[in-house]
C-alpha cells in the first residue's frame, strides 16, 4: 500500500495533538518517499543549477526526454527537494527560445532596438575571430583592455583568463554576499553561508528575506527550528513570506538595520550578556575591551529608535532575548542586505559581531564552516606554468577598495562608470559569460558603455538584452546538460557531494564554457592546456581525476551511479577562527588591520545615500519573487505562466494619495531614471515605499514569454563611482541596490 | 471504496510553488491556455502594519458530492471507483463550462486550446503505482500532503480561511490549524 511507505499515519496522527507535540512526527515528511520509481521512466540523478545551493535532483526520463525533476532523497541542500523554480527547470532545457548555434552580426549600429542581423557561423568560426580579436586587442593595448564579466569558474575558464593576464574581470557578488566575504575573512574566519538553523533558538533576521526567495537550504531550515521551537525574529520595511514564519516581525525604516543592530550590540556589551566562555577565549574582546566599549556606547536603544523606527523598549528586549535564549544566530546574506545600501558594509560588521557576542561562532545553532570533501581543481591535478603577472587598470576602480580587491569579487555597480567617466575608451574587447544587463544598477547606463566596446561577445543560453549588443554570440550548454561534482556548501556539517550527470546531451550546437576555454587555450596560450604527456586537456578526463581524489568514486561514471557520496562524521567545533596575519586565530570584534585597509575597525553609524526629498518622497526597494531566480527564468514557459510581469507595488494609502487605481499603469521616477508599469495595492508595504520586483523588463523579443514584459528595476537604481564608496566608507563595496528614492505618478 | 483526501498545513507554505511546477511537469499541461491546476492563492488581511498573510495551495477536491459530476449536460465528469478521483472525459466534455459555474473552487478551467474543460486529476496515474501526487512529491515543507480520505478526515478541520464553505459538495480535503511552538 502507497502511504505506509512513508508511515503516513504516524506522521500526520499526531495532528490532533497539542502544537509543541504534534510536530514531533513532522521530519517523516521532509523525508520523501523512497524507492518510486514511475514505469516506463529511467532515473538520472543531477544536481540543480538554478541557484547555487544546487539542490540534488532525482531526473526521470522517459524517450530521452525530461519528464519529472524532483528532489534527491538524502540530499542535505534541498532537504531532498525542490522548489518550484527547480521543479521547472527543464522547461529551460527545452525553451524553443535558445540560442542554437554560435551567431555573427552584421548591422555595426548597435542598441537594444537595433536588429543585429545575425548569421550563422560555425564554432571554428567564431573561436578563431574571437581568439583573433584578443590576440589583436592584447598586442594593441595590453591584457587592461580585456573585459571579462564572469565568474572565475569553472576552473579551466578561471585558468584561461590567468593565463591571458585578464586583469579585469568582473562579477555581481557585490550585488550579493561580497560584503559578508571581506567581514567574515577578518572577523570570524568563517565561509559566509552556513547557518545550523535547525539547532538554533533564536533567529534574529537584519532585512533577510530567503523564504519569499523560496532557497530551499535556508527555507526549510527556518521552519524545521520554527518547529523545534525557535523564535524567530524579523526586521524588515515591509511584510513578507519571512515575516509570515516569524514571532515577531518589526517594521523598519529602508536602510537603517544599522542603527538597530548597533543599539542590540550596545545593550549586550553594556548589560555584560554576551557568551563569556566563547567571547573570553576565542575572540579578542579583552585586548580591545576599552575600545569597544567606549565605541558602543554612544548607540543606545534610543539613539536607534530615532532613527529606525523601532521602539527602544523592543531593540532592548530582543538584545537582551537573543543573549539569554541561544542558541542564536543573526545571518547576513546576499541580496536580502549584503548589498543593499551604502551602509552594508559596516551593517554585515555589526552582525558579524551579534554572531560572535552569541558565542555560536562554528558551534550547534550558529553560523559554521562547511565540513566539504576536497575536490582538487585543474591546477592542483595538471599543475600550470607559471601565470603572468596581472598588470593595468582596474576599470571599476576597485583597486581602491584593497579589502574588495582582496578577495577577488565584483564590481558590477562601478562598471559603467569606469567604462564610460574613469577610463573611456580602455576596454577594447569584452567577453560577457552567462550574466545580462539587467543584472546591472542602472542597465541603460550599461548598455551605452557597452557601445563604447570594439568587440563583444556573449555566451548564453538564451538570446538577452546582452546578446543583442554583441558581434559574436555564443550558445552555452545549460546545467542540465552537463557533468560535474558538486560538493553541498550550504547546509555541510558533514561532507557531501552530488553527481551532475547530463540528463541530456546539449542541444543543438550548445557547448560549455570549459569548451570554449579549452579551444581558445589552444589558439591563445597552448602551454597551460596540455596535460604532462602533451595531449589538450580533456574535461571528461579531467572530472575523473578529481572524483578519484576527492574520494567519491573510480572515476565520474562510478560516481554518478552512487548519485550522492558522504561522510557523516561528528561535528567537531573549531577552536581556531581567523587566519590574518594579527589575529592570532581568534575571532576579531575589533578588527585592527582594518584602517591600513581603508576601513573602520568597528562599525560605525553611517545613513543609506538616498534619503527620501521633495521630488522623491518615496523609498524605493525591489525584491526577488519566489518563483523566478533573479533575471534568468523569466522566458521558462511554467514560471512566466505563475508570475508573468512586474508591478509597482504600493500601499493603498499611497495609491489614495495620488489617484492610483488596482492595476492603472504609474510612472515611478528615481535620479537615475523611470519605469512604466500596473500598479498593484498590498497592505503588506508601508505607506512611504514603491516596492518592485527584479527580473523583469527584458526587452529582447527573441525571448518570445520574457521579451517586453513588465518593467526593469533595476533603471530607477543609481549606479554609482567608486569615489562614492570610498568617501561614503563603504569599504566592502555593497553596491547599493535597493539604495534609491522615487516618485509616482498615475498614468 | 479506498478515496484519498488532502491534507492542508497552511502555516508550513513558503509560497515556492513547487505544487504547481510539479503538477505541470508530471501531467505535462500545457502552459498559456489558461489551466492551472494547482495553484497558490495568497490572501492579505488587516491593515499595515497590523498585516497578515495566508497562502493557500488549492486544486480539484475531489468533493463527496461533486456538484460538477451533478451539472455536466453530457455526463462528462465521473469518478473512478478505486480512489474516488474525479475526472473529466475529454472525448465526452463540450467545453460548455457548467461545471465551472458551479464548482466552489475553481477547480475546472477551460482550457484555451482545446476548448474543453481540465482540472487536476489527483495523479492518478501515480496513485496507481504507489507514487504521491506529484504536488505533495515537491512540496518541501510538508504544507501540502494527501493520505486515505478516512484517515485524513480525523487529522483537522473542514474548513479555514478563504475557502468555500464545505458544507455543500463535501470536498475531500481538511485544515491542520496549529501553528509552531511559540519560541522564547
Amino acid at each position: 500500500m502507497a502511504l505506509t511507505r512513508r508511515n503516513w499515519l504516524k506522521a500526520t496522527g499526531t495532528g490532533l495533538l497539542a502544537a509543541p507535540v504534534a510536530l514531533q512526527g513532522f521530519e517523516d515528511y521532509f523525508q520523501p518517499a523512497a524507492g518510486g520509481a514511475p514505469a516506463g521512466m529511467t532515473r538520472i540523478v543531477t544536481a540543480c543549477g538554478i541557484c547555487s545551493p544546487s539542490c540534488g535532483i532525482q531526473a526521470w526520463v522517459q524517450d530521452g526526454r525530461v519528464r519529472f525533476l524532483e528532489g534527491l532523497p538524502g540530499d542535505v541542500s534541498g532537504d531532498g527537494h525542490l522548489c518550484g523554480k527547480g521543479a521547472a527547470g527543464a522547461m529551460q532545457l527545452y525553451d524553443p527560445d535558445r540560442l542554437k548555434y554560435p551567431m555573427k552580426r552584421t548591422n555595426p549600429r548597435k542598441g537594444l532596438d537595433e536588429d543585429p542581423g545575425w548569421v550563422r557561423i560555425s564554432w571554428t568560426e567564431a573561436l578563431d575571430e574571437i581568439a583573433f580579436r584578443m590576440k589583436q586587442t592584447v598586442d594593441n593595448y595590453g591584457a587592461e583592455a580585456l573585459l571579462f564579466v564572469t565568474l572565475p569558474s569553472p576552473d579551466l575558464w578561471a585558468r584561461f583568463m590567468n593565463a591571458m593576464g585578464v586583469v579585469n574581470r568582473i562579477d555581481h557578488r557585490d550585488e550579493c554576499f561580497q560584503t559578508d566575504t571581506v567581514i567574515q575573512k577578518y572577523t570570524t574566519g568563517g565561509k559566509t553561508w552556513c547557518n545550523d538553523f535547525e539547532n538554533s533558538k533564536y533567529i534574529l533576521l537584519f532585512g533577510w528575506d530567503i523564504l519569499a526567495k523560496a532557497k530551499l537550504a535556508y527555507a526549510t531550515g527556518i521552519v524545521k527550528a520554527r518547529s523545534n521551537g525557535a523564535k524567530v525574529v524579523h526586521f524588515s520595511p515591509n511584510y513578507t513570506a519571512t515575516s509570515r514564519f516569524a514571532n515577531e516581525w518589526f517594521t523598519i525604516k529602508p536602510g537603517t538595520d544599522l542603527a538597530v543592530a548597533l543599539a542590540m550590540i550596545q545593550v549586550i556589551i553594556s548589560e555584560n550578556l554576551y557568551n563569556k566562555e566563547f567571547v573570553d577565549n576565542y575572540t579578542n574582546f579583552g585586548k580591545y575591551e576599552t575600545e569597544i566599549r567606549a565605541h558602543f556606547a554612544q548607540y543606545t536603544p534610543e539613539w536607534a529608535e530615532q532613527i529606525s523606527g523601532v521602539k527602544a523598549a523592543d531593540i532592548r528586549r530582543i538584545a537582551r532575548e537573543f543573549a539569554a535564549n541561544g542558541p542564536a544566530i543573526a545571518p547576513a546574506h546576499k541580496k536580502s542586505l549584503c548589498a543593499n545600501y551604502m551602509n552594508s558594509s559596516q551593517l554585515v560588521h555589526a552582525i558579524s559581531i551579534l554572531n560572535i557576542l552569541a558565542g555560536t561562532i562554528d558551534r550547534p545553532g550558529g553560523r559554521y564552516f562547511p565540513r566539504m570533501h576536497s575536490i582538487p581543481g585543474v591546477d592542483a591535478i595538471y599543475p600550470p606554468p607559471p601565470y603572468p603577472p596581472k598588470k593595468g587598470r582596474r576599470v571599476d576602480g576597485r583597486d581602491k577598495l584593497p579589502l574588495v580587491n582582496e578577495v577577488d569579487q565584483g564590481i558590477f555597480s562601478t562598471l559603467a562608470d569606469g567604462m564610460l567617466n574613469k577610463y573611456p575608451g580602455m576596454i577594447k574587447f569584452s567577453f560577457w559569460n552567462a550574466y545580462t544587463i539587467l543584472g546591472f544598477p542602472n542597465p541603460p547606463r550599461m548598455v551605452e558603455a557597452l557601445k563604447t566596446v570594439d568587440f563583444t561577445v556573449v555566451m548564453d543560453f538564451l538570446p538577452t538584452d546582452t546578446v543583442t549588443l554583441a558581434d559574436i554570440v555564443l550558445p552555452s550548454a545549460m546545467y542540465l546538460e552537463g557533468n560535474d561534482a558538486v560538493a553541498r556548501d550550504y547546509i555541510a556539517k558533514y561532507p557531501q557531494t552530488v553527481a551532475r550527470k547530463a540528463v541530456s546531451a546539449p542541444i543543438f550546437e550548445a557547448k560549455s564554457i570549459a569548451y570554449v576555454a579549452i579551444e581558445l587555450g589552444k589558439r591563445l596560450c597552448p602551454d597551460y592546456f596540455k596535460t604532462p604527456d602533451g595531449s589538450w586537456i580533456n574535461p571528461a578526463t579531467l572530472l575523473d581525476e578529481k572524483v578519484k581524489r576527492a574520494g567519491l568514486g573510480e572515476n565520474f561514471a562510478d560516481f554518478a551511479a552512487k548519485g550522492l557520496v558522504e561522510k557523516p562524521q561528528p561535528f567537531t567545533p573549531r577552536t581556531t577562527f581567523v587566519s590574518v596575519a594579527g589575529a592570532d586565530g581568534k575571532c576579531q570584534i575589533y578588527v585592527p588591520q582594518f584602517p591600513a585597509k581603508g576601513a573602520d575597525p568597528l562599525p560605525k553609524w553611517i545613513p543609506k545615500r538616498d534619503q527620501p526629498n521633495d521630488i522623491y518622497p518615496y523609498y524605493y526597494m525591489t525584491f526577488i519573487p519566489a518563483i523566478h531566480r533573479r533575471n534568468t527564468t523569466e522566458n521558462n514557459s511554467i514560471l512566466h505562466e505563475i508570475m508573468p510581469t512586474n508591478h509597482a507595488i504600493i500601499n493603498p494609502a499611497m495609491a489614495k494619495k495620488h489617484g492610483i487605481a488596482e492595476g492603472q499603469k504609474v510612472l515611478v521616477r528615481s535620479r537615475a531614471g523611470q519605469i512604466e508599469l500596473p500598479a498593484h495595492l498590498s497592505e503588506t508595504v508601508p505607506p512611504d515605499v514603491v516596492m518592485v520586483a527584479h527580473g523583469f523588463g527584458h526587452v529582447s523579443r527573441a525571448m518570445s514569454l520574457a521579451g517586453g514584459a513588465g518593467a526593469r528595476d533595476g533603471d530607477l537604481i543609481p549606479d554609482a563611482s567608486i569615489d562614492d564608496f570610498v568617501a561614503a566608507g563603504n569599504y566592502a563595496g555593497a553596491s547599493c541596490i535597493m539604495d534609491a528614492v522615487c516618485s509616482i505618478e498615475p498614468l | 471504496m479506498a478515496a484519498y483526501g488532502w491534507l492542508i498545513d497552511e502555516k508550513r507554505c513558503i509560497e515556492c510553488r513547487a505544487c504547481e511546477s510539479a503538477c505541470k511537469m508530471w501531467n505535462q499541461v500545457e502552459t498559456g491556455v489558461g489551466v492551472r491546476r494547482r495553484q497558490v492563492r495568497v490572501y492579505t488581511t488587516g491593515v499595515f502594519p497590523q498585516v497578515r498573510q495566508q497562502a493557500l495551495t488549492g486544486a480539484c477536491y475531489h468533493c463527496e458530492n461533486a456538484w460538477c459530476m451533478k451539472v455536466c449536460p453530457v455526463k462528462a465528469i465521473w469518478r473512478r471507483d478505486e480512489d474516488g478521483v474525479v475526472l473529466i472525459d475529454q472525448e465526452k466534455c463540450v467545453g460548455c463550462q457548467q461545471c465551472a459555474m458551479f464548482c466552489p473552487y475553481g477547480a475546472p478551467q477551460f482550457n484555451l486550446r482545446t476548448r474543453k474543460m481540465d482540472k487536476c486529476t489527483m495523479c492518478f496515474d501515480r496513485l496507481e503505482q504507489g507514487l504521491d501526487p506529484a504536488c505533495v512529491t515537491l512540496c518541501p515543507t510538508g504544507a501540502l500532503r494527501y493520505g486515505p480520505w478516512e484517515e485524513v478526515q480525523k487529522q483537522g478541520a473542514e474548513t479555514t480561511a478563504n475557502f468555500a464553505p464545505p458544507r455543500q459538495t463535501r470536498p475531500k480535503v481538511r485544515f491542520i490549524q496549529e501553528g509552531f511552538p511559540t519560541g522564547k
